[in-house]
Protein backbone atom coordinates (compact mmCIF):
# COMPACT_ATOMS: atom_id res chain seq x y z
CA UNK A 1 0.00 0.00 0.00
CA UNK A 2 1.38 3.41 -0.95
CA UNK A 3 0.96 6.70 0.85
CA UNK A 4 -1.77 7.94 -1.48
CA UNK A 5 -3.92 4.88 -0.94
CA UNK A 6 -3.46 5.15 2.79
CA UNK A 7 -4.40 8.84 2.77
CA UNK A 8 -7.47 8.18 0.64
CA UNK A 9 -8.51 5.52 3.08
CA UNK A 10 -7.95 7.93 5.94
CA UNK A 11 -10.13 10.55 4.21
CA UNK A 12 -13.00 8.08 4.08
CA UNK A 13 -12.54 7.11 7.69
CA UNK A 14 -15.47 8.30 9.76
CA UNK A 15 -17.40 9.57 6.75
CA UNK A 16 -20.41 7.40 7.62
CA UNK A 17 -20.58 8.79 11.13
CA UNK A 18 -20.24 12.32 9.78
CA UNK A 19 -22.96 11.71 7.19
CA UNK A 20 -25.36 10.46 9.84
CA UNK A 21 -24.79 13.48 12.04
CA UNK A 22 -27.78 15.81 12.16
CA UNK A 23 -25.90 19.07 12.18
CA UNK A 24 -28.90 21.32 12.82
CA UNK A 25 -30.05 19.21 15.73
CA UNK A 26 -26.51 19.17 17.09
CA UNK A 27 -26.27 22.95 16.83
CA UNK A 28 -29.61 23.32 18.58
CA UNK A 29 -28.59 21.00 21.42
CA UNK A 30 -25.27 22.75 21.83
CA UNK A 31 -26.92 26.15 22.03
CA UNK A 32 -29.47 24.83 24.53
CA UNK A 33 -26.73 23.41 26.70
CA UNK A 34 -24.79 26.64 26.46
CA UNK A 35 -27.84 28.54 27.72
CA UNK A 36 -27.80 26.37 30.81
CA UNK A 37 -24.04 26.65 31.10
CA UNK A 38 -23.43 30.14 32.62
CA UNK A 39 -24.85 29.22 36.02
CA UNK A 40 -22.79 26.04 36.10
CA UNK A 41 -19.79 28.00 35.02
CA UNK A 42 -20.32 30.57 37.74
CA UNK A 43 -20.66 27.79 40.28
CA UNK A 44 -17.50 26.22 38.98
CA UNK A 45 -15.68 29.53 39.21
CA UNK A 46 -16.94 30.08 42.75
CA UNK A 47 -15.88 26.60 43.76
CA UNK A 48 -12.50 27.09 42.15
CA UNK A 49 -11.92 30.40 43.87
CA UNK A 50 -13.01 28.92 47.17
CA UNK A 51 -10.52 26.09 46.72
CA UNK A 52 -7.78 28.51 45.77
CA UNK A 53 -8.61 30.74 48.76
CA UNK A 54 -8.62 27.74 51.11
CA UNK A 55 -5.29 26.59 49.75
CA UNK A 56 -3.86 30.09 50.19
CA UNK A 57 -5.08 30.26 53.78
CA UNK A 58 -3.48 26.90 54.53
CA UNK A 59 -0.20 27.86 52.87
CA UNK A 60 0.00 31.32 54.43
CA UNK A 61 -1.12 30.04 57.83
CA UNK A 62 1.46 27.30 57.70
CA UNK A 63 4.14 29.76 56.66
CA UNK A 64 3.17 32.13 59.49
CA UNK A 65 3.35 29.29 61.99
CA UNK A 66 6.77 28.25 60.75
CA UNK A 67 8.09 31.81 60.91
CA UNK A 68 6.64 32.33 64.38
CA UNK A 69 8.08 29.04 65.58
CA UNK A 70 11.48 29.91 64.23
CA UNK A 71 11.35 33.34 65.92
CA UNK A 72 10.39 31.78 69.25
CA UNK A 73 13.23 29.30 68.92
CA UNK A 74 15.59 32.11 68.04
CA UNK A 75 14.49 34.19 71.05
CA UNK A 76 14.80 31.21 73.33
CA UNK A 77 18.32 30.72 72.05
CA UNK A 78 19.22 34.29 72.99
CA UNK A 79 17.69 33.92 76.45
CA UNK A 80 19.53 30.75 77.17
CA UNK A 81 22.85 32.08 75.97
CA UNK A 82 25.44 32.60 78.69
CA UNK A 83 28.78 34.29 78.35
CA UNK A 84 30.24 31.39 80.27
CA UNK A 85 29.30 29.12 77.36
CA UNK A 86 31.79 30.99 75.24
CA UNK A 87 34.54 30.04 77.69
CA UNK A 88 34.00 26.35 77.13
CA UNK A 89 36.16 26.36 74.07
CA UNK A 90 39.09 28.07 75.77
CA UNK A 91 42.11 26.16 77.03
CA UNK A 92 43.50 26.61 80.52
CA UNK A 93 46.21 28.97 79.24
CA UNK A 94 43.65 31.05 77.41
CA UNK A 95 41.47 31.23 80.49
CA UNK A 96 44.46 32.39 82.49
CA UNK A 97 45.07 35.10 79.91
CA UNK A 98 41.43 36.22 80.19
CA UNK A 99 41.64 36.38 83.97
CA UNK A 100 44.93 38.22 83.81
CA UNK A 101 43.42 40.73 81.43
CA UNK A 102 40.46 41.14 83.72
CA UNK A 103 42.77 41.59 86.65
CA UNK A 104 44.70 44.14 84.72
CA UNK A 105 41.53 46.03 83.89
CA UNK A 106 40.43 45.99 87.48
CA UNK A 107 43.74 47.25 88.71
CA UNK A 108 44.03 49.89 86.02
CA UNK A 109 43.06 53.51 86.63
CA UNK A 110 40.04 53.36 84.38
CA UNK A 111 38.27 51.01 86.70
CA UNK A 112 36.67 52.57 89.74
CA UNK A 113 38.02 50.22 92.36
CA UNK A 114 37.43 51.55 95.82
CA UNK A 115 40.51 52.82 97.50
CA UNK A 116 42.26 50.41 99.78
CA UNK A 117 40.68 47.35 98.18
CA UNK A 118 42.84 44.95 96.15
CA UNK A 119 40.75 41.82 96.51
CA UNK A 120 37.27 41.47 94.99
CA UNK A 121 36.21 39.37 97.95
CA UNK A 122 36.55 42.40 100.16
CA UNK A 123 34.10 44.47 98.10
CA UNK A 124 30.46 44.78 99.03
CA UNK A 125 27.68 44.59 96.49
CA UNK A 126 27.60 48.31 95.75
CA UNK A 127 31.33 48.38 95.16
CA UNK A 128 31.14 45.33 92.93
CA UNK A 129 28.44 46.99 90.85
CA UNK A 130 30.62 50.05 90.46
CA UNK A 131 33.47 47.84 89.26
CA UNK A 132 31.22 46.10 86.74
CA UNK A 133 29.86 49.42 85.46
CA UNK A 134 33.36 50.66 84.90
CA UNK A 135 34.21 47.48 83.04
CA UNK A 136 31.27 48.07 80.71
CA UNK A 137 32.88 51.38 79.79
CA UNK B 1 -32.32 27.91 16.42
CA UNK B 2 -29.39 28.14 14.05
CA UNK B 3 -29.77 30.36 11.01
CA UNK B 4 -26.41 30.00 9.29
CA UNK B 5 -27.52 31.99 6.24
CA UNK B 6 -27.64 35.11 8.41
CA UNK B 7 -23.86 35.29 8.51
CA UNK B 8 -22.69 33.44 5.40
CA UNK B 9 -19.31 35.03 4.86
CA UNK B 10 -18.31 35.65 8.43
CA UNK B 11 -14.86 34.44 9.40
CA UNK B 12 -14.56 32.07 12.32
CA UNK B 13 -12.90 34.72 14.44
CA UNK B 14 -15.81 37.10 13.80
CA UNK B 15 -18.25 34.37 14.82
CA UNK B 16 -16.22 33.65 17.95
CA UNK B 17 -16.29 37.33 18.85
CA UNK B 18 -20.03 37.41 18.22
CA UNK B 19 -20.53 34.36 20.46
CA UNK B 20 -18.44 35.99 23.16
CA UNK B 21 -20.76 38.97 22.90
CA UNK B 22 -23.72 36.66 23.51
CA UNK B 23 -24.82 35.81 19.96
CA UNK B 24 -26.18 32.25 20.05
CA UNK B 25 -26.58 32.18 16.27
CA UNK B 26 -22.85 32.63 15.93
CA UNK B 27 -22.33 29.53 18.06
CA UNK B 28 -24.83 27.61 15.96
CA UNK B 29 -23.07 28.75 12.79
CA UNK B 30 -19.73 27.53 14.11
CA UNK B 31 -21.30 24.17 14.91
CA UNK B 32 -22.73 24.02 11.39
CA UNK B 33 -19.36 24.73 9.85
CA UNK B 34 -17.26 22.31 11.80
CA UNK B 35 -19.51 19.53 13.13
CA UNK B 36 -19.02 17.08 10.26
CA UNK B 37 -15.22 17.35 10.04
CA UNK B 38 -15.15 16.98 13.79
CA UNK B 39 -17.38 13.91 13.59
CA UNK B 40 -15.08 12.38 10.96
CA UNK B 41 -12.06 13.11 13.10
CA UNK B 42 -13.64 11.59 16.22
CA UNK B 43 -14.82 8.51 14.36
CA UNK B 44 -11.41 8.14 12.76
CA UNK B 45 -9.75 8.43 16.14
CA UNK B 46 -11.81 5.54 17.44
CA UNK B 47 -15.11 6.99 18.69
CA UNK B 48 -17.95 4.47 18.45
CA UNK B 49 -20.40 5.62 15.76
CA UNK B 50 -23.27 5.63 18.24
CA UNK B 51 -21.44 8.11 20.47
CA UNK B 52 -20.14 10.48 17.83
CA UNK B 53 -23.12 12.84 18.15
CA UNK B 54 -22.69 13.18 21.91
CA UNK B 55 -18.95 13.60 21.58
CA UNK B 56 -19.37 16.32 18.96
CA UNK B 57 -21.74 18.18 21.27
CA UNK B 58 -19.41 17.81 24.23
CA UNK B 59 -16.49 19.05 22.16
CA UNK B 60 -18.37 22.17 21.10
CA UNK B 61 -19.55 22.81 24.65
CA UNK B 62 -15.99 22.63 25.94
CA UNK B 63 -14.72 24.77 23.10
CA UNK B 64 -17.31 27.49 23.65
CA UNK B 65 -16.80 27.43 27.38
CA UNK B 66 -13.05 27.78 26.94
CA UNK B 67 -13.06 30.00 23.87
CA UNK B 68 -11.23 32.72 25.82
CA UNK B 69 -8.18 30.47 25.68
CA UNK B 70 -8.24 30.37 21.88
CA UNK B 71 -5.53 32.83 20.81
CA UNK B 72 -5.75 32.29 17.08
CA UNK B 73 -2.41 30.45 16.97
CA UNK B 74 -4.09 27.98 14.61
CA UNK B 75 -7.42 27.70 12.85
CA UNK B 76 -10.51 27.38 15.02
CA UNK B 77 -11.25 23.99 13.46
CA UNK B 78 -7.79 22.67 14.28
CA UNK B 79 -8.16 23.87 17.86
CA UNK B 80 -11.59 22.25 17.98
CA UNK B 81 -10.17 18.93 16.79
CA UNK B 82 -7.57 18.92 19.55
CA UNK B 83 -10.36 19.53 22.07
CA UNK B 84 -12.25 16.68 20.46
CA UNK B 85 -9.24 14.47 20.98
CA UNK B 86 -9.28 15.30 24.71
CA UNK B 87 -13.03 14.69 24.89
CA UNK B 88 -12.53 11.31 23.24
CA UNK B 89 -9.74 10.45 25.66
CA UNK B 90 -12.01 11.24 28.62
CA UNK B 91 -14.78 9.23 27.00
CA UNK B 92 -12.41 6.29 26.61
CA UNK B 93 -11.55 6.42 30.30
CA UNK B 94 -15.21 6.45 31.31
CA UNK B 95 -16.02 3.67 28.84
CA UNK B 96 -13.18 1.57 30.20
CA UNK B 97 -14.61 1.91 33.70
CA UNK B 98 -18.08 0.98 32.50
CA UNK B 99 -16.78 -1.64 30.04
CA UNK B 100 -18.88 -0.34 27.15
CA UNK B 101 -19.29 -2.81 24.32
CA UNK B 102 -17.98 -1.81 20.87
CA UNK B 103 -20.30 -0.62 18.16
CA UNK B 104 -22.60 -3.20 16.59
CA UNK B 105 -21.98 -3.53 12.85
CA UNK B 106 -25.75 -3.49 12.31
CA UNK B 107 -25.90 0.27 12.70
CA UNK B 108 -23.33 0.93 9.98
CA UNK B 109 -24.28 2.13 6.52
CA UNK B 110 -25.28 -0.82 4.31
CA UNK B 111 -26.13 1.02 1.09
CA UNK B 112 -24.21 0.50 -2.16
CA UNK B 113 -22.45 -2.52 -3.68
CA UNK B 114 -22.17 -5.17 -0.98
CA UNK B 115 -18.80 -6.46 -2.23
CA UNK B 116 -17.18 -3.03 -2.54
CA UNK B 117 -18.73 -2.03 0.67
CA UNK B 118 -17.34 -5.05 2.43
CA UNK B 119 -13.84 -4.38 1.07
CA UNK B 120 -14.00 -0.73 2.04
CA UNK B 121 -15.26 -1.63 5.47
CA UNK B 122 -12.52 -4.16 5.89
CA UNK B 123 -9.82 -1.66 4.92
CA UNK B 124 -11.34 1.00 7.14
CA UNK B 125 -11.59 -1.43 10.01
CA UNK B 126 -7.93 -2.34 9.56
CA UNK B 127 -6.95 1.29 9.45
CA UNK B 128 -9.08 2.07 12.48
CA UNK B 129 -7.50 -0.83 14.34
CA UNK B 130 -4.04 0.34 13.29
CA UNK B 131 -4.78 3.87 14.46
CA UNK B 132 -5.81 2.58 17.86
CA UNK B 133 -2.40 0.95 18.20
CA UNK B 134 -0.55 4.19 17.52
CA UNK B 135 0.66 6.55 20.23
CA UNK B 136 -1.83 9.36 20.66
CA UNK B 137 0.37 12.04 19.12
CA UNK B 138 1.10 9.95 16.03
CA UNK B 139 -2.60 9.18 15.65
CA UNK B 140 -3.59 12.83 15.95
CA UNK B 141 -0.92 14.01 13.55
CA UNK B 142 -1.87 11.33 11.03
CA UNK B 143 -5.57 12.21 11.17
CA UNK B 144 -4.97 15.95 11.05
CA UNK B 145 -2.69 15.51 8.07
CA UNK B 146 -4.20 12.62 6.09
CA UNK B 147 -7.86 12.95 6.99
CA UNK B 148 -8.22 16.70 7.56
CA UNK B 149 -5.58 17.78 5.05
CA UNK B 150 -3.77 20.21 7.36
CA UNK B 151 -0.26 21.52 6.82
CA UNK B 152 2.49 20.53 9.23
CA UNK B 153 2.81 24.12 10.44
CA UNK B 154 -0.87 24.18 11.39
CA UNK B 155 -0.65 20.78 13.07
CA UNK B 156 2.44 21.84 14.99
CA UNK B 157 0.76 25.02 16.22
CA UNK B 158 -2.28 23.09 17.42
CA UNK B 159 -0.30 20.38 19.15
CA UNK B 160 2.36 22.68 20.58
CA UNK B 161 5.19 21.02 18.71
CA UNK B 162 7.38 21.85 15.74
CA UNK B 163 6.57 21.21 12.09
CA UNK B 164 9.61 18.95 11.89
CA UNK B 165 8.43 16.88 14.82
CA UNK B 166 4.93 16.69 13.34
CA UNK B 167 6.43 15.45 10.08
CA UNK B 168 8.39 12.77 11.92
CA UNK B 169 5.26 11.66 13.82
CA UNK B 170 3.37 11.46 10.56
CA UNK B 171 5.96 9.31 8.87
CA UNK B 172 6.20 6.99 11.86
CA UNK B 173 2.41 6.65 11.80
CA UNK B 174 2.34 5.94 8.07
CA UNK B 175 5.08 3.33 8.38
CA UNK B 176 3.25 1.53 11.16
CA UNK B 177 -0.16 1.78 9.49
CA UNK B 178 1.20 0.32 6.26
CA UNK B 179 2.25 -2.73 8.22
CA UNK B 180 -1.28 -3.04 9.58
CA UNK B 181 -3.25 -2.23 6.41
CA UNK B 182 -1.68 -4.34 3.66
Amino acid sequence: MNNETLENLAKRLGSNAAARLNVEATARKVVERLREQPARRTTWIHQSWLRIAAALVIVLGGAALVVRQSLVTSDAGHTAHFVADDLNDLSADELRDVLAALDEMITSDSVAVPEGSTDLHELDAQQLRAVLRSLEG
Amino acid sequence: MAQPHMVPAAHDTALIAAWQAGDEQAAAELVGRHARPLARFLAGAGAPDADVDDLVQETFIRAFRGVDRFRGHCQFRTWLLTIGSNVLKDFGRRAARRKVMPLDDGVRDTTGDPHEHAEAREAEALLAAGLKQLPRLQREVFLLRAQQGLEYEEIAAALATTPGAARVHYHHAVRRLKETVK
